[in-house]
């Protein structure tokens, strides 16, 4: 989230579009009815079906899966066309004044493609899609937006193609509908109306997910709704730490705090910095990765300690490397181990047989590991796969080991939600039986697998033998006992290693003591005399005057500025900054857009605390301490783009500068009505037969969709064996329009099969007015949609069904590899 | 009866702010130790169908269409807390009752199973254990043990939209006509409750016509016990023998079932 869930109170208009709050984060919607009460602020809700959040809504709009770029690059044609944009924020804030190489061309010219693509490597070469720069290197700007080859001008013309009638024959949803969202959801170009966006699984699990997400910013950007209180586009996290893990390097392609994964071709830490720090000739943007080269040391100092040193390049060799190219993604992973390419395999937290696209395929792979652990609460469909439907446990040799771990609620430690708000919480009862934290778990790994590398050496033992692990006392053969999970937060945290002195002022001046906590990542340096594990999470547990303050663990109820920021509540990502990008809250003078919800705004008498000099931001942490962007030493709101600015124009993704609609790897037309280009032209293609895709085929023709319910969670595991949560939604099932149920003869309550070209399941049909058939291209197409909460091994009954996953198509985004769970193509019969 | 003393508690729920979570069906689940009964999917959300012994609270869904758009309700049900309760005057054996903080309770060690409650209850919430071999009746007790150690009933601490406005019975119906009254155009004009049985603790605001969405809406605005006592007046020697047979079987019923077992089943503890 760029904002905060309390936030949500503070929107004229919430729009709703790739998420289902109501069911998925019911907690939310506490704050949109806050909004709608005391503000009369309007819900929109948008999705194939009417959900328990369009029962609330204001305005329900229905679209067919997959066609969320057309509606919304509809809406932002209408916005320039209607004129309803913020003028002096797209100027002054966005890259919309940008002047883009004279050679770019879009996909109204390239039918269907950007300048530059390459049909072999399907990839585009992205030279054409440069801002053209003066000698200096200086972006070139036309801030009246008038050359044809500012980014203005290129939006304009590429959504000209998207067109009121042409947008509701691809999406289905009636050009009434179409109208009325954009007109209300356009009302928020008002310097004093915010409109907020929130989207979840709905927008990202697409083969053009990236994109969906980057039409909204587009939108918001436009309409001046970035880094305003009630504003902001807003990603709903489908669990309590998400965010946390992906904050602390979860996924293949990053290190903590979103550091990219070294590459083989980044062969020492200078190349590495080299390569990953942005440059800028832009005199007022603040550039903030130009740090990269502090936090990516401070990194090395906290994983290898003492044996990071400047003579070894601070360990950067014991990182492991990525080969150029190579893609470590959740579907990369299990193809490659269908391929027999992995011994092994850590399910750790996770229900893959369930959970993953194409969960035949998945489950299949599993039976080509030597072993697998799975460290889970239960047992479940991944660790007695070799039992599972189809299987002959003869036939199986892996090896499977269940690990028991406890709940979050029986272990201390930080959670951080959506907002990114790490909140530290205790230890509520002890681990049941023998089961025991993640992090007791690791130890137990860690020093065993040492050992080995001790006893017998091994191909390369410096990575294990080296790293730090500091987390506990140790006993008698140098093991730690217990994890003192603190001392984990404080790793995180960083300390100065020596006495660290900002030398930019005569006489330098101490800025932290050797040994002491961090106070920020401000003071993290790039010569190792900081540590620091997660440089975005430095200030969460740090120290004060010599006093060690857990932030995240506090819990102050003061709301000074009365719009929900409890800025003494926990403690949230970066430096306790409640909504980022805030710079852009305020006109380039410093005054807030919006008077009645002043999220900042500069005060030029109240004396700044580190300088000691007049002037200083009041309200939410600013986004750096820079003074009004108008002053001379003023900055650029966007303070994380090398350029400083929001950006309309995105070259940096894979499939495009400006989002456009390709549709989903399996549909129901034969073409592209926007393009000639039927699927985004870079994702991947997957070649394996359980991989086949059937699109616009005769034996598939109704579009498919699954989702979560409240009742129970992810795939289950949690739930499923909760007998009053299996009360309420007992048996998987499939939801269906009553035109397609009549049209199959299928009546509410019947078994039916749902089958697609990977997979079938048997489900309960629900026969509903919240599906509607759309009318595409003038011909009436179905969808169903189906939960993927179930799966074969619990409760297990003939009825209860399995995962919706064994549906669903193994392809993914272009830029994330997210798969496509949310737009393939089924069958519906009567079982 | 009473109700309208200043201690008597009662609860608007205000179902334009319902989500339609179940969070309340879970909690309620939880905090009285209740089981399950087995459901399958039948093409609705609603599950159980309807409330059983184990089962105090529900949502109940809705589904509407109207002009090609569709429509979905969400309904909570429990226990009304009549302010005169039909119930409590129907139990022979003074089982049931009302609190001075306006729940309508039931003594286990009391019943004698004949079920009076049951058929007088104008919106059909008492429930028996038919599958027991040693049944009683069940429904919620507004969590009137909760309410007496100050914190607020389980359906009610769970929300997370603040659908329940819980208080003093004068301060919840004076939140609720506040609400009809600066909302033109939001409710439908009328409190189910206010009025209906002669009043209940809990009380509801709605969207729609309460009657489309699950509700009694012939229950009269009298007190219903003056009508149970009437048609029971009627019969009184029958009753009597009927009391008598019915303590018989429920003496054979409790024996064995000490004064710890009967104070832990008031706490829910009975499976």
């Amino acid at each position: 989230m760029t904002n905060h869930w309390i936030d949500i109170k503070n929107a004229d208009v919430i729009l709703v579009m790739g998420a289902n709050p109501a069911e998925n984060h019911p907690i939310s919607m506490k704050w949109v009815a806050r909004a709608r009460e005391q503000r009369g602020a309007k819900l929109i809700v948008v999705d194939p079906r009417f959900t328990r959040t369009a029962a609330k809504a204001d305005l329900y709009a229905p679209l067919r899966s997959g066609t969320d770029i057309v509606f919304l690059g509809g809406m932002i044609k209408y916005i320039l066309d209607n004129k309803l944009y913020f003028r002096e924020y797209v100027v002054k804030y966005t890259n919309a004044s940008f002047l883009v190489h004279p050679d770019y061309k879009g996909p109204g010219e390239l039918a269907g493609l950007f300048s530059g693509y390459n049909k072999e490597k399907r990839q585009y070469d992205k030279a054409t899609w440069a801002y053209q720069t003066d000698e200096n290197g200086v972006i070139k700007k036309d801030t009246t937006l008038q050359s044809p080859h500012t980014v203005f001008q290129l939006l304009k013309r590429h959504y000209s193609r998207y067109l009121l009638d042409k947008v509701s024959s691809i999406t289905g949803t009636p050009k009434d509908k179409l109208e009325e969202v954009y007109r209300l959801y356009g009302s928020t170009g008002r310097p004093d109306r915010a409109g907020t966006e929130l989207y979840a699984m709905g927008w990202t699990q697409h083969t053009i997910g990236t994109q969906n997400i980057r039409a909204m910013s587009i939108i918001q950007l436009l309409l001046g709704n970035i880094g305003m209180a009630g504003g902001g586009i807003n990603a709903l996290r489908g669990e309590s730490n998400v965010q946390g893990s992906t904050d602390h390097g979860l996924l293949f392609g990053t290190l903590t705090g979103y550091l990219p994964m070294p590459t083989a071709a980044n062969i020492d830490l200078k190349t590495y910095i080299e390569k990953y720090t942005p440059k800028t000739k832009e005199a007022k943007s603040v550039n903030w990765w130009s740090n990269r080269g502090k936090y990516i040391t401070s990194y090395l100092k906290a994983v290898y300690g003492n044996k990071a040193t400047q003579d070894n390049d601070f360990g950067y060799a014991w990182v492991p490397k990525l080969d150029e190219g190579m893609n470590l993604s959740w579907l990369n992973l299990f193809d490659n181990m269908y391929k027999g390419k992995y011994e092994g395999f850590f399910a750790w937290g996770q229900n893959p047989a369930c959970s993953g696209a194409n969960a035949n395929k998945t489950r299949k792979a599993l039976a080509k590991l030597k072993w697998m652990v799975n460290v889970n609460l239960f047992d479940n469909e991944t660790g007695s796969f070799w039992r599972g439907p189809g299987m002959n446990p003869k036939d199986v040799q892996t090896e499977v080991f269940l690990l028991p771990a406890c709940s979050s609620v029986e272990k201390e430690g930080s959670i951080t939600n959506s907002g990114r708000l790490a909140q530290w919480r205790v230890r509520a009862v002890a681990p049941a039986g023998l089961s025991r934290p993640d992090s007791e778990i690791m130890n137990e790994l860690y020093f065993r697998v040492k050992k080995l590398y001790q006893k017998e050496g091994g191909k390369y033992p410096e990575p294990i033998l080296n790293l730090t692990w500091n987390y506990g006392e140790r006993g008698p053969d140098g093991k730690i006992e217990e994890i003192d999970i603190h001392r984990v937060a404080r790793e995180i945290n960083g300390y100065y290693l020596e006495d660290v002195y900002d030398k930019t002022v005569t006489p330098p001046k101490l800025l932290g003591k050797k040994g002491e906590l961090c106070a920020s990542f401000v003071h993290l340096q790039a010569d190792g005399t900081t540590s620091c594990g997660n440089w975005i999470y430095s200030q969460s547990y740090t120290q004060k005057e010599g006093k060690v303050i857990n932030m995240m663990a506090r819990r102050g109820r003061e709301d000074p500025t009365g719009l929900g920021l409890y800025p003494n509540w926990a403690w949230a990502w970066p430096v306790n900054r409640r909504i980022i990008y805030n710079r852009a809250s305020v006109n380039p003078a410093g005054r807030p857009w919006d008077r009645s919800r002043p999220i900042i705004k500069w005060d030029p008498n109240k004396e700044d605390p580190v300088s000691k000099k007049p002037g200083a931001w009041v309200g939410d942490v600013p986004d750096g301490p820079a003074p009004p962007m108008d002053t001379e030493k003023g900055k650029y709101p966007f303070i994380m783009m090398a350029h400083g600015m929001g950006a309309i124009f995105g070259p940096g993704l894979a499939d495009g500068p400006f989002p456009e609609h390709y549709e989903a790897l399996e549909c129901p037309l034969e073409e592209n009505l926007m393009n000639k280009q039927r699927i985004n032209p870079t994702i991947k293609l997957f070649a394996e037969k359980e991989d086949a895709f059937y699109s616009c085929d005769v034996r598939y023709p109704y579009v498919a969709t699954t989702y979560r319910v409240s009742e129970h969670w992810q795939t289950g595991v949690m739930t499923r064996h909760q007998p009053w949560q299996l009360e309420m939604v007992p048996q998987q099932f499939v939801e269906m329009s009553r035109e397609l149920a009549a049209e199959k003869r299928i009546k509410n309550g019947d078994r039916v099969k749902v089958k697609s070209g990977r997979g079938e399941i048997t489900a309960v049909a629900v026969v509903t007015a919240r599906f509607k058939p759309f009318k595409i291209a003038g011909a009436t197409v179905h969808q169903v949609g189906m939960p993927w909460c179930f799966g074969w091994q619990y409760p297990g009954d003939p009825g209860a069904g399995d995962s919706s996953n064994l549906l669903t198509p193994a392809i993914g985004d272009a830029n994330t590899m997210i798969p496509e769970s949310k737009a393939f193509m089924v069958n519906v019969e009567k079982a | 009866m009473t109700t309208n003393n200043p201690q008597s508690k009662g609860v608007l729920v205000d179902l334009t702010r319902c989500i339609g979570c179940r969070g309340c069906q879970v909690a309620c689940k939880s905090w009285n130790e209740r089981s399950v009964k087995k459901t399958i999917m039948d093409g609705t959300f609603t599950n159980p169908p309807e409330l059983n012994s184990e089962c105090y609270t529900r949502i109940l869904y809705t589904e509407q269409e109207k002009d090609n758009v569709p429509a979905w309700y969400f309904t909570k049900s429990q226990c009304m807390h009549c302010k005169d309760p039909a119930c409590v005057s129907a139990c022979p054996v003074g089982a049931l009752r009302k609190t001075e903080q306006g729940a309508v309770v039931y003594a286990f060690e009391r019943c004698i199973g004949c079920r009076y409650c049951m058929v007088a209850c104008p919106f059909n919430i008492p429930k028996y254990e038919w599958e027991k071999t040693a049944p009683w009746i069940r429904k919620c007790t507004f969590c009137s043990e909760r309410i007496s150690a100050g914190k607020v009933p389980a359906c009610i601490k769970v929300c997370p939209t603040q659908v329940m406005f819980f208080g003093n019975y004068d301060e919840v119906v004076q939140e609720a006509e506040k609400r009809l009254r600066d909302n033109p155009g939001k409710y439908v004009n009328h409190i189910y409750g206010k009025d209906e049985a002669g009043g209940t603790s809990w009380i509801y605001l709605s969207a729609v016509p309460f009657e489309q969405i699950g509700f009694n809406t012939k229950v009269p605005n009298v007190k219903l016990p003056a009508l149970t006592w009437n048609m029971l007046g009627e019969i009184p020697v029958k009753v009597g023998a009927l009391v008598v047979g019915l303590s018989l079987i429920a003496a054979f019923r409790n024996r064995g079932s000490g004064s710890a077992g009967s104070s832990e089943t008031k706490h829910g503890k009975e499976k």
